[in-house]
């Protein structure tokens, strides 16, 4: 089963895709880079600290990854076949 | 336990043109991709520049590959002020009429289908490939990498391991080769995909790209050198439309990027004239992706200085963090270092040593590659911050041409003269081979035909409208051509080698006569309206003809 959504058009995601991205909730300082950078809209912050929303629309591009100073973000990749796709890349 | 000799990770543009070599050596090779189909994660505004496949690994000079465009230069629009349409354009680097359009500055591909591509031509070689298969670690033995582990807790065992995951590099990290990119070195690129009528296209852009840069107060892209602007590449019928951003920017932020490219997006397809006027009735949106890619790496000495192999690992392409930090261009750097890293497997297997002090080569040769260290190192993109620092309309103006305009030959001559004064010591029919690959090419682009699972049939055609002398003069030519080079093959090898070292006065040479090339490319654009007729004749004579007749010669009868 693939996913797609209106506003992202000519991208799919094939279920399945699981927890590849996680926030460990106890390096979190709650300064909300991830939410800045994500235009997936994967990220909220609650409590002074960054969730994983959702991973719905995320395309896998580690920014989040990257702006995390705290070392609070995990990422890998989604299981093989899973995730996002597209033909127009 | 599966076992290998050599398992590569990542089908993107570098892994199959590692796999292909390895595969031709006779290694047991196999490559793994994470996508259900290769090349659906790989997403790009992609523009493959003339070098990269002049000194592409020969199957894809010398092949077919599925390419969207032939691209003849580039128009830079500088935005001093948009409300009054205060714009200064630099378009002067272009290839003048008659060689354009068939003789290209780069080809526009999509990723998918060039991907698969290659990936059948590694299969073709006897490479494998399994995809939907994530790698999720190495496997150690003895303190040397011995292979993978899959998502699935599956164990692959190789002798060499190339990893050719991407930029984020993850399977580099937990093999203890490299570090995370600071976000700074990182940018994320907004891309739109829009469909539009080919011949609209053709008439609107043409063979162009066109870059938008404006100061930052204008609001229409990031900020000067912390990213790119506005970048638009014409594909066969549709349109990349590309803006990227650093992750940090120089003041420190990790700036609002979703908030950002919104308001850059809204800004530019709203006041920019002819986005608004001329591009944005005729087209429909198809696409919206995004990206992040090693932007800035190669300017950073501690990160260019990473390591790229350890015990029984390689690294290639943006997984060695290769990206350019000029034009943006990674898919030359990967196929380069694909290909060098499959002569360093292969070599290091035949002597049974896969130690890190043996692969220590690899990273001397990407050290010696005069295209990727030019194009890791050059500065222009990152120092356009410095005009918006100093408000300089002239330093802007000067970033640009150096960059993207015809100034970049002041920097890219002796890179370009040293490497083609290498592939000349090692074949000088080359020449003949890269005059071919453009017609060839251009040919392939007219008819869409290309040699793959995704290629189409070629239309049928009236042979009796065959340009019969013309075909005869051309393979004539290029035969006598071929013909005179290897019988002086021997002195002009030598005769290569000698100069090679001449070519670092190349840079300064063409410095001093950049004015007289302007002013010949000037003059060459004015008479267009002469040599155009040329040059029609020329693409009437490439749709007319036997594809025979642009093939590579070891392809005859057979």
């Amino acid at each position: 089963m693939a996913q797609t959504y209106e506003e992202l058009p000519g991208v799919e995601w094939v279920e399945g895709a699981g927890d590849f991205v996680q926030v460990i909730a106890e390096n979190c300082d709650g300064c909300a880079n991830c939410v800045r950078v994500c235009l997936g809209d994967c990220f909220e912050i609650t409590d002074r600290k960054a969730r994983v929303k959702s991973l719905e629309k995320c395309m896998e591009c580690a920014s989040c990854w990257y702006v995390c100073a705290a070392g609070a973000i995990s990422f890998s990749w989604p299981p093989g076949g899973k995730g996002f796709r597209t033909d127009w890349g | 336990m599966l076992d290998y000799d050599v398992v590569i990770v990542g089908a993107g543009f570098g892994g199959p043109v590692a796999a292909k070599k390895c595969a031709e050596a006779g290694l047991r090779t196999l490559m793994l991709e994470r996508s259900q189909r290769v090349g659906e994660k790989v997403i790009s505004g992609l523009t493959i520049p003339f070098y990269g496949f002049l000194f592409a690994p020969a199957f894809i000079r010398d092949g077919n590959p599925p390419i969207e465009r032939p691209v003849d230069g580039i128009i830079n629009y500088i935005i001093k002020d948009v409300e009054s349409g205060d714009i200064d354009v630099d378009e002067s680097l272009r290839v003048p009429k008659p060689f354009s359009p068939v003789i290209a500055f780069g080809y526009n591909a999509y990723c998918q289908p060039f991907c698969q591509w290659e990936a059948e031509k590694a299969l073709e070689a006897g490479a494998e490939l399994r995809t939907s298969i994530t790698v999720v670690d190495v496997l150690r033995e003895n303190g040397r990498i011995a292979g993978v582990r899959t998502d699935s807790g599956e164990d692959i065992r190789a002798r060499i391991v190339i990893d050719a995951e991407g930029s984020q590099g993850l399977l580099a990290i937990k093999a203890g080769v490299r570090e995370k990119y600071p976000p700074e070195a990182i940018s994320l690129a907004d891309i739109y995909d829009y469909e539009i009528d080919k011949d609209e296209l053709d008439m609107l852009m043409g063979h162009t790209l066109r870059f938008c840069w404006g100061w930052d107060e204008q609001k229409l892209a990031p900020p000067l050198g912390q990213g790119n602007g506005l970048m638009v590449w014409p594909y066969r019928g549709s349109i990349h439309f590309m803006q990227d951003q650093c992750l940090r920017l120089a003041s420190g932020d990790v700036p609002n990027l979703k908030k950002l490219f919104r308001e850059y997006h809204d800004n530019i397809t709203t006041k920019l004239p002819w986005w608004r006027d001329e591009i944005a009735p005729r087209i429909k949106l198809r696409a919206r992706m995004w990206e992040s890619f090693e932007i800035y790496v190669g300017l950073d000495r501690e990160l260019r200085e990473m390591p790229n192999h350890t015990d029984g690992m390689i690294l290639i392409g943006d997984a060695a963090g290769l990206e350019s930090t000029e034009l943006c261009d990674g898919v030359p750097a990967a196929w380069f270092s694909a290909d060098i890293a499959a002569d360093v497997a292969i070599e290091a297997l035949r002597a049974g040593d896969t130690s890190r002090e043996f692969l220590a080569r690899y990273d001397e040769r990407i050290r010696d590659h005069p295209i990727i260290q030019w194009s890791i190192t050059a500065s222009n993109r990152f120092n356009l911050r410095f005009a918006q620092e100093h408000h300089d309309l002239e330093e802007f103006k000067r970033y640009v041409h150096d960059g993207w305009g015809l100034g970049g030959f002041s920097h890219v001559s002796t890179p370009l003269v040293q490497s083609i004064l290498r592939a000349l010591a090692e074949d000088p029919t080359i020449i003949t081979a890269w005059i071919r690959m453009f017609f060839r090419y251009y040919f392939n682009w007219i008819y869409e035909r290309y040699d793959y699972s995704g290629g189409k049939e070629l239309p049928a055609r009236d042979t009796a409208a065959r340009p019969r002398a013309a075909q005869t003069v051309f393979r004539g030519a290029l035969g006598a051509a071929d013909t005179m080079l290897r019988a002086f093959s021997p002195a002009l090898k030598g005769a290569a080698s000698l100069a090679e070292p001449l070519s670092r006065f190349a840079n300064p040479a063409m410095q001093a006569m950049l004015p007289l090339l302007e002013a010949a490319v000037r003059g060459m654009v004015k008479m267009e309206r002469f040599t155009g007729l040329v040059s029609d004749k020329i693409v009437d004579f490439v749709r007319r003809a036997d594809p025979a007749t642009f093939d590579p010669p070891r392809r005859k009868g057979s």
